[in-house]
C-alpha cells in the first residue's frame, strides 16, 4: 500500500504575523499626521534644493573643514573614553567573570546608560557642567559609547572559551592574571573591532551635537540650510561625507584585517554585534 | 604525598562525582586513572589541584589539608602541581613561549604579568621546559599553528615551567593519534622518572594504560574499584571496572612504533 | 661545546614586533594628543570639568524632580515616534532587500553595478540621520514627512549595508544548484539566496525599527516630527521638570522596545 502523502504543515502561524506585521504598517500610515498632497512638493522641493547646491561654494571650505575635524576629533576622543570605561564595565558585567548578582546589576546599569542618546547626555548633564563647545560634546559621546561598549564587552566576555582560563588557574595565577591571560587574549580582537565601528557611528552622532552647542560641525550644517544658504550647505555636506567616508573605509580595512587574523565572524556579523543586543544569537 | 581520606565530590544537583575515596599516593609514582566516562577521573585530578572543591573528606598534600585551604593557600599549591589538559587550553592568539611562560606566573608580579615583562630567569626557565619537550625551535611560533601534538607538548612544556612536584594529566592524549599519544605518554614516563615528579594520569585507551601505568587505579561511579600494576591489569580486570565488556573504542590500538622525536 | 651549549644554540631569537602594529600605535597617540590639545583640538581639560561639577546643581535638581502634570502632552508626540518608526522602517528596509542584491559580490558578479551600488551605499551611508532630516524639512515642511524620508534613507543606508555583507557570505551550494537548472538572475536570488538571509533580514529590520525610534529625539530637534520637537521646545525654555518627563518616557519606551526586539530576534534565530 502507497505511503500517505503528508498534509501541508500549517502556515498559520507565519501568516498571523505577517498579518500583524501589516496592520501596524496599515495603522502607523493611516494615522501619522501627513497629508499625502505634501509629497507631491517633494520632487520640486528637492530640486530646488539641490540646483543651488551647485556650484558649491569653495570659499566655505575655510569655515567646514575645521569644524568637520572638531566633529572627528569629538568622535575619536568619545571613544576612547568610552572603551576605557567599558573594559571594567564589561569586566563586571560578565557573569563568568564576577558574580551572577553584580553581573545583572552592572547590565542593566549599561542598559540604563545606553537607553540615553548622546544628545540628551549632552543638553542635560554635559552642558550644564562643562560649558558649551566640544568637550561637552565629547564627555556625551562618550559616556553613551560606554554603555554600548560595556554591554558588547560582557557579551563577549561570556563568549569565551574557559579552557585557558582553567589553565591559568591551574598554574596559580593571580585574579587579575587569569583575567589577563585567560580571557583578554581571546576577546581582544573583538572589543578592538566594535571600538573600531564605533569611531564610525560616533562620527555621526557628533555632527548633531552642534546644533546644541555641543561642538561640530552640526551648527554649520544648520545654519546653512535653515538659512537657505545652499552653496555653503552644499560645500558642508560634501566635507561631511568625505570625511564620513574616510573614515569608515580605514575603520572598516583595519577591522577586516584583525577579523581575518583571528578566526572570528563575518564582518556582517561584527557589525550587527557592535550594534545590537542579541548579535551574538543572530550569529 | 597525597593522600585522599574518604574524599567526596557531589555537584550542585545531587550528582556525586567521587564518593569516599580512599588512596595514598607516595612521592614520584606514575599513577593512571581508568574509568568509564562520568565515573569521576576528571573530578578526581581537579581535586588535587583544588579546581573542584571537596564536599566532603579531606586530601592532604605533603601535610597540607586542601578542605581548610584558603583561597591563597590553594593558588600557592596550585603553583607546584602543574596540569596538562585533553583539549591542551592553550592560548591561541599568542605565542608557545608565552604560554610556557604562564607557568611563570605564580611567581610573577601582578604589574609584570600584565605587561608579559617575565624576568630572564623565567625566560630561561621557560626555554628549558620548552628544550625538555624538544620543541624549542616554535618558542616564538603562534600556539595555533601547531598540530595537536605539538600543542600537548606545549601543554607539557608549561606544566614543566612550574617547577612542579606534582603532575596532573587530563586525558592527555585523547585528542591525539596513535603515534603521537604513545611520544606524549613516553615524554611523561620520561619527566616522572628524570624529575622524580608524582604523575597522576587518566586514560581513556586500556591498551595505554597498561604499558604506561606503573600502578592503575579503577574508577566506577566515583568509587575505587581496583588498585594494581600495570601487569597485573589484564582483560578481566578492565572489565570489572567498566561493569561491561570491553569494545574496540577502549583500545587505541596502534603500535608502539616510532622513533622518539616527531616532529608532525 | 658542552651538551647544555650545544641545545641552547637551537633556542630561535625573537622576532621583531611588526611594522604595522607600532605604526598603529604611534598614529593613535599622536591623534589623541592633537584632539585633546587647546591649539589644534578641543580643548578637553578634565580639571575644569572636575571643577564646574557644582554648575549643572540646579539643572539637576530639577531633572530629578519630574513634573508629572506634563505627562498628557507627552503622549501625542511619542505616538508620532512610533508611527514614523514603523513607516519608515517598512518602506526602507523593504527598499534596502533588493538595493542589498545589487551591491553584493555572490549576487551580482559582473563588476560595474557592483562598484556603482557599493559607492552609492557609502554615500547614502555617510549622510546622518539628522542630516537627512534638515534637508527634507527644508524641502517639503516641518512635520512628519520629512522625518519618515530621512529614516527611510537612513534604513536603506544601514540595512542594505548589513545585508549585502550577510548574502557576500552566503552559502554558493544552492546558487550553483539553481544555476545548473537554467535559471535567471531573479529567480536566483529568490530561490537560492533570499531564503538564506531571510531571518538576518528580518533581524535587521527589527534592528532598524528600534534605531528609529532612538532617532527620533534628533528628529524631532530639527522640526522632523516626533518627540525631539517638544523637548527643544522645552529645553529651551529652561523646563527642566518637563524635559525630565520626557526623558523618562523615552527611556521606558526604548527600554520596552528593545526588550521586545530582542525577544523577537531571538525566535528567529
Amino acid at each position: 500500500m502507497a505511503t500517505q502523502r503528508p498534509a501541508r504543515p500549517s502556515t498559520l502561524k507565519r501568516n498571523l504575523w505577517i498579518a500583524g506585521a501589516t496592520g501596524l504598517l496599515a495603522w502607523a500610515a493611516l494615522t501619522v499626521n501627513v497629508d499625502i498632497t505634501d509629497l507631491a512638493s517633494l520632487p520640486a522641493g528637492l530640486w530646488a534644493i539641490l540646483s543651488r547646491m551647485i556650484p558649491p561654494d569653495l570659499s566655505y571650505l575655510e569655515s567646514a573643514v575645521p569644524a568637520m575635524m572638531e566633529s572627528i576629533q569629538m568622535a575619536w576622543l568619545g571613544t576612547i573614553i568610552g572603551a576605557a570605561l567599558s573594559l571594567p564595565l564589561g569586566f563586571l558585567g560578565a557573569k563568568n567573570v564576577s558574580s551572577p548578582v553584580v553581573s545583572s546589576v552592572m547590565r542593566q546599569i549599561l542598559n540604563a546608560i545606553r537607553a540615553f542618546p548622546e544628545l540628551i547626555l549632552a543638553i542635560a548633564i554635559f552642558i550644564p557642567i562643562a560649558g558649551l563647545g566640544p568637550v561637552a560634546g565629547t564627555l556625551a559621546i562618550g559616556v553613551h559609547s560606554a554603555g554600548t561598549l560595556g554591554k558588547l564587552t560582557a557579551e563577549a566576555i561570556e563568549g569565551i572559551d574557559d579552557g585557558p582560563v582553567e589553565a591559568a588557574r591551574a598554574v596559580g595565577g593571580r585574579g587579575l592574571q587569569v583575567q589577563r591571560w585567560g580571557v583578554v587574549p581571546q576577546v581582544l580582537p573583538e572589543l578592538i573591532g566594535f571600538w573600531l565601528y564605533r569611531v564610525e557611528i560616533n562620527i555621526r552622532a557628533s555632527a548633531v551635537l552642534g546644533v546644541v552647542g555641543a561642538g561640530g560641525i552640526g551648527f554649520l550644517l544648520q545654519q546653512t540650510i535653515v538659512f537657505g544658504r545652499w552653496p555653503q550647505a552644499g560645500m558642508a555636506i560634501i566635507v561631511v561625507v568625505v570625511a564620513t567616508i574616510i573614515v569608515d573605509t580605514i575603520s572598516g580595512g583595519i577591522r577586516r584585517r584583525i577579523i581575518v587574523g583571528s578566526e572570528a565572524k563575518t564582518v556582517a556579523e561584527v557589525d550587527l554585534m557592535a550594534e545590537s543586543p542579541v548579535g551574538r544569537s543572530v550569529s | 604525598m597525597i593522600i585522599f581520606d574518604k574524599a567526596s565530590v557531589t555537584y550542585p544537583g545531587g550528582v556525586p562525582a567521587l564518593k569516599d575515596l580512599t588512596l595514598e599516593i607516595p612521592d614520584g609514582e606514575m599513577l593512571v586513572i581508568v574509568g568509564l566516562s562520568g565515573a569521576g577521573k576528571s573530578t578526581l585530578i581537579r581535586a588535587v589541584n583544588g579546581l573542584v572543591p571537596l564536599t566532603g573528606g579531606d586530601i592532604t598534600i605533603d601535610g597540607i589539608s586542601l578542605r581548610g585551604a584558603s583561597t591563597k593557600q590553594l593558588r600557592e599549591l596550585r603553583a607546584h602541581i602543574g596540569m596538562i589538559f585533553q583539549t591542551f587550553n592553550l592560548v591561541k592568539r599568542t605565542s608557545v613561549l608565552n604560554n610556557v611562560l604562564m607557568g611563570r606566573l605564580h611567581s610573577t608580579s601582578t604589574w609584570r604579568s600584565l605587561l608579559g615583562w617575565y624576568k630572564p630567569a623565567d625566560v630561561e626557565i621557560a626555554m628549558q621546559a620548552l628544550e625538555r619537550v624538544d620543541i624549542v625551535e616554535k618558542a616564538y611560533v603562534r600556539a595555533a599553528n601547531l598540530s595537536g601534538g605539538q600543542q600537548q607538548r606545549v601543554g607539557i612544556a608549561r606544566a614543566l615551567a612550574q617547577q612542579p612536584t606534582i603532575l596532573l594529566a587530563d586525558e592527555p592524549v585523547a585528542s591525539l593519534d596513535p603515534p603521537t599519544s604513545h611520544v606524549v605518554m613516553r615524554d611523561l614516563q620520561r619527566i616522572n622518572r628524570d624529575l622524580g615528579i608524582t604523575t597522576i594520569v587518566n586514560l581513556h585507551f586500556l591498551d595505554l594504560a597498561k604499558v604506561y601505568g606503573e600502578r592503575i587505579i579503577g574508577l566506577r561511579a566515583g568509587e575505587l574499584v581496583y588498585d594494581g600494576t600495570g601487569e597485573q591489569a589484564d582483560e578481566n580486570v578492565f572489565r570489572d571496572i567498566y561493569g561491561r565488556s570491553l569494545t574496540a573504542d577502549d583500545i587505541m590500538g596502534a603500535p608502539e612504533s616510532q622513533p622518539a622525536t616527531i616532529g608532525a | 661545546m658542552t651538551a647544555a651549549a650545544a641545545q641552547a644554540s637551537h633556542r630561535p631569537t625573537k622576532p621583531p614586533r611588526s611594522r604595522a602594529i607600532y605604526a598603529g600605535l604611534v598614529a593613535f597617540v599622536a591623534i589623541t594628543l592633537v584632539s585633546v590639545s587647546e591649539e589644534w583640538g578641543i580643548g578637553l581639560d578634565l580639571g575644569s570639568i572636575v571643577e564646574d561639577l557644582g554648575n549643572g546643581r540646579v539643572i539637576l535638581e530639577q531633572l530629578l524632580a519630574p513634573n508629572w502634570a506634563f505627562l498628557p502632552r507627552v503622549v501625542d508626540p511619542l505616538l508620532e515616534t512610533f508611527q514614523i518608526a514603523v513607516v519608515a522602517a517598512f518602506i526602507g528596509c523593504g527598499l534596502a532587500l533588493p538595493i542589498s542584491f545589487f551591491a553584493s559580490r555572490t549576487t551580482v558578479p559582473n563588476h560595474p553595478t557592483l562598484t556603482v551600488s557599493r559607492g552609492l551605499l557609502s554615500v547614502v551611508r555617510a549622510i546622518p540621520d539628522f542630516l537627512y532630516a534638515l534637508l527634507f524639512v527644508a524641502a517639503v515642511g516641518i512635520g512628519p514627512l520629512p522625518g519618515i524620508l530621512a529614516l527611510i534613507f537612513f534604513n536603506v543606508g544601514v540595512v542594505a549595508k548589513l545585508l549585502s555583507e550577510t548574502v557576500d557570505s552566503v552559502d554558493t551550494g544552492p546558487i550553483e544548484a539553481v544555476d545548473a537548472g537554467g535559471s535567471t538572475r531573479t529567480q536566483m536570488v529568490r530561490w537560492a539566496v533570499l531564503p538564506q538571509v531571510l531571518p538576518n533580514y528580518v533581524a535587521f529590520s527589527l534592528y532598524a525599527f528600534e534605531l528609529n525610534v532612538r532617532a527620533s529625539t534628533v528628529l524631532g530637534f530639527v522640526g522632523a516630527g516626533g518627540i525631539g520637537f517638544l523637548l527643544r521646545v522645552q529645553y529651551q525654555f529652561g523646563f527642566w521638570s518637563n524635559v525630565s518627563v520626557i526623558i523618562i518616557c523615552l527611556f521606558f519606551i526604548v527600554f520596552a522596545i528593545e526588550l521586545v526586539s530582542i525577544r523577537l530576534r531571538r525566535r528567529l534565530v
